[in-house]
């Protein structure tokens, strides 16, 4: 079987001021074609910089990675094809309109002119974004910029779509948008790998997950087996949540968390 | 080259939606050409200067303000721009090739330069200089002044990958105070002091602006016109081998 990801001992050092930094320390991953895919972690534990290296933004120091099919260091074109990515930061040019940007990311996967102006319309209807479309990205909210950055990872229609936390810094309401729109996508048959600070999230919306921590994976499964594990591993009393799944896998105890917080306040 | 187009246009959309960023590049010319044609117009009378070849001063000043006007880089400001906005990374992840990102924006550059060149030739005629050399001779000057403003811009390009940041590519920028004034700026290159002229020699647009002089002055010189155009490619050959190695190892 072909994977819509794979990755074997990847790894990322970054050069830095004080010696190399050691961000991803081999990491290994397979994502089933069709699945949404969730890749957890706290703050600086590696996510984004392992997103970068599967979307051949950030070249890869060891290890092998590939996307159906396609090995990410040695077809990165072949790959970029493949894939849809919307990254931590949206990216996104403030003096284009929405639909300036979309037609124009179309006809960079080439697209005609005429196709690439349906194909446009048809992301705005997507994202609910038809009536702001020709207004300057500039002035949008940052709940339709995040929408925005969705559907221009999708115009040439990926087979693995990238999303780097899509829903931080969204309020309640958006990030429920979001997460409809990526059961959507995925219903069309779109491998969805996605990072997340948010365990609800996750629970919502993933078939399978990974707990990467310093840069190594911890912990994979499907939410209810992560939980179900903990709870028989800790012979809980009540089922646990995906958060006591997470604070159990990166080393993080409630009350050490929150004797932390108290160190903080004091 | 179809992607490059298209990221041009783009380039040029964005230009054309930001005139403060404009401006500066037509008004600072201008206003250097004035500025400096009062100041030194009456030491250098048309009628009795022998380098003049018969027109004013204003004649022999337009060709530093042309380069000037071509030295702003903006090409590699807004390149920085998209980086800091995260914007170049979505470019980055389609699969266009990495030539059409660095090559797009010196295009739209070299589109902006001609115009650019051509308007304040035109309000130059105003201020009373002739273009000796007639109508071709002014299409060469179009020419070799937009092709300095893409080895410049260029350039710029090559600190804005570097470095990322936008604060240090405007301060990368500032070399076009040597570039610009290391040079035969007020006076022909023999009537400079040893030192200076030194100085002048060493700095590659001395003969490009040396190449625009004898176009708008008459009497043209063809071996300095040729040199001029020849030290433009030569630039425009290494600045694009370094802008295309730059954007493969970009990471
Ligand atoms: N360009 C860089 N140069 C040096 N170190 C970096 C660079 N980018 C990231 N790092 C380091 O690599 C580690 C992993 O960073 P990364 O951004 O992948 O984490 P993350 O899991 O996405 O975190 P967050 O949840 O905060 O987004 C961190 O220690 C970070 O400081
Ligand atoms: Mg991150």
């Amino acid at each position: 079987m072909t994977w819509a990801v794979e990755a074997e001992g990847l790894r990322k050092t970054y050069p830095g001021r004080t010696g190399e930094v050691e961000a991803v320390r081999g990491v290994d991953l397979h994502v089933r074609a069709g699945e949404v895919f969730g890749f957890l972690g706290p703050n600086g534990a590696g996510k984004s910089t392992t997103v970068r290296m599967l979307t051949t933004l950030l070249t890869i120091t060891a290890g092998r990675a590939t996307i159906a099919g396609t090995d990410v260091a040695k077809d990165p074109d072949g790959v970029r094809r493949k894939i849809g990515v919307a990254l931590q930061e949206a990216g996104l040019d403030p003096r284009q309109t929405g639909r300036e940007l979309l037609t124009l990311q179309a006809r960079l996967y080439g697209s005609t002119a005429a196709e690439a102006k349906d194909v446009a319309q048809a992301q705005l209807e997507l994202v609910d974004l038809v009536e702001s479309g020709d207004r300057r990205i500039k002035e949008y909210s940052g709940g339709m910029k995040r929408r925005l950055d969705l559907a221009s990872a999708l115009v040439h229609e990926p087979e693995v779509l990238f999303l780097d936390e899509p829903t931080t810094g969204l309020d309640p309401a958006s990030r429920i948008t979001i997460w409809e729109e990526v059961r959507r996508i995925n219903a069309r048959g779109t491998t969805v790998f996605l990072t997340t600070q948010y365990l609800e999230e996750a629970d919502q919306l993933c078939d399978r997950l990974a707990i990467i921590d310093g840069g190594t994976i911890v912990l994979e499964g499907t939410p209810s087996d992560l939980k179900a594990d903990l709870r028989e591993r800790k012979q809980l009393s009540e089922e646990p949540t995906l958060d006591d799944v997470f604070l159990d896998a990166t080393g993080r105890t409630r009350t050490r968390v929150a004797g932390e917080v108290a160190e903080v306040q004091a | 080259m179809r992607q490059t187009l298209l990221l041009s246009s783009r380039a040029l959309r964005e230009s054309v939606r930001t005139p403060e960023a404009l401006f500066p590049t037509l008004f600072i010319p201008l206003f250097f050409l004035v500025v400096n044609v009062g100041q030194a117009g009456k030491i250098f009378p048309g009628t009795s200067t022998a380098f003049l070849h018969g027109q004013g001063y204003a004649g022999f000043q337009l060709p530093s303000s042309l380069l000037l006007g071509a030295s702003f880089g903006s090409a590699a400001l807004f390149l920085v721009e998209d980086i800091e906005g995260g914007y170049f990374d979505r470019l980055r992840a389609t699969p266009i090739s990495r030539t059409a990102l660095v090559l797009s924006r010196l295009l739209a550059e070299s589109v902006k330069a001609l115009l650019l060149t051509a308007v304040l030739v035109a309000i130059s005629l105003l201020l009373g200089v002739r273009v000796a050399s007639g109508i071709g001779g002014f299409l060469l000057i179009l020419l070799l002044n937009a092709a300095w403003a893409v080895v410049y811009a260029g350039f710029m390009q090559l600190i804005a990958l570097k470095t990322r940041s936008g604060a240090a590519t405007q301060s990368g920028g500032l070399v076009f105070f040597p570039l610009l004034f290391l040079t035969p700026s007020f006076v022909p290159r023999t009537m400079l002091t040893r030192p200076m002229e030194i100085a002048a020699s060493c700095n590659p647009v001395t003969y490009i602006m040396e190449a625009l002089r004898t176009l708008v002055l008459g009497h043209v010189d063809w071996g300095s016109v040729g040199l001029g155009f020849a030290v433009v490619a030569g630039l425009g050959v290494v600045m694009l081998a370094l802008n295309l190695r730059m954007i493969r190892n970009y990471d």
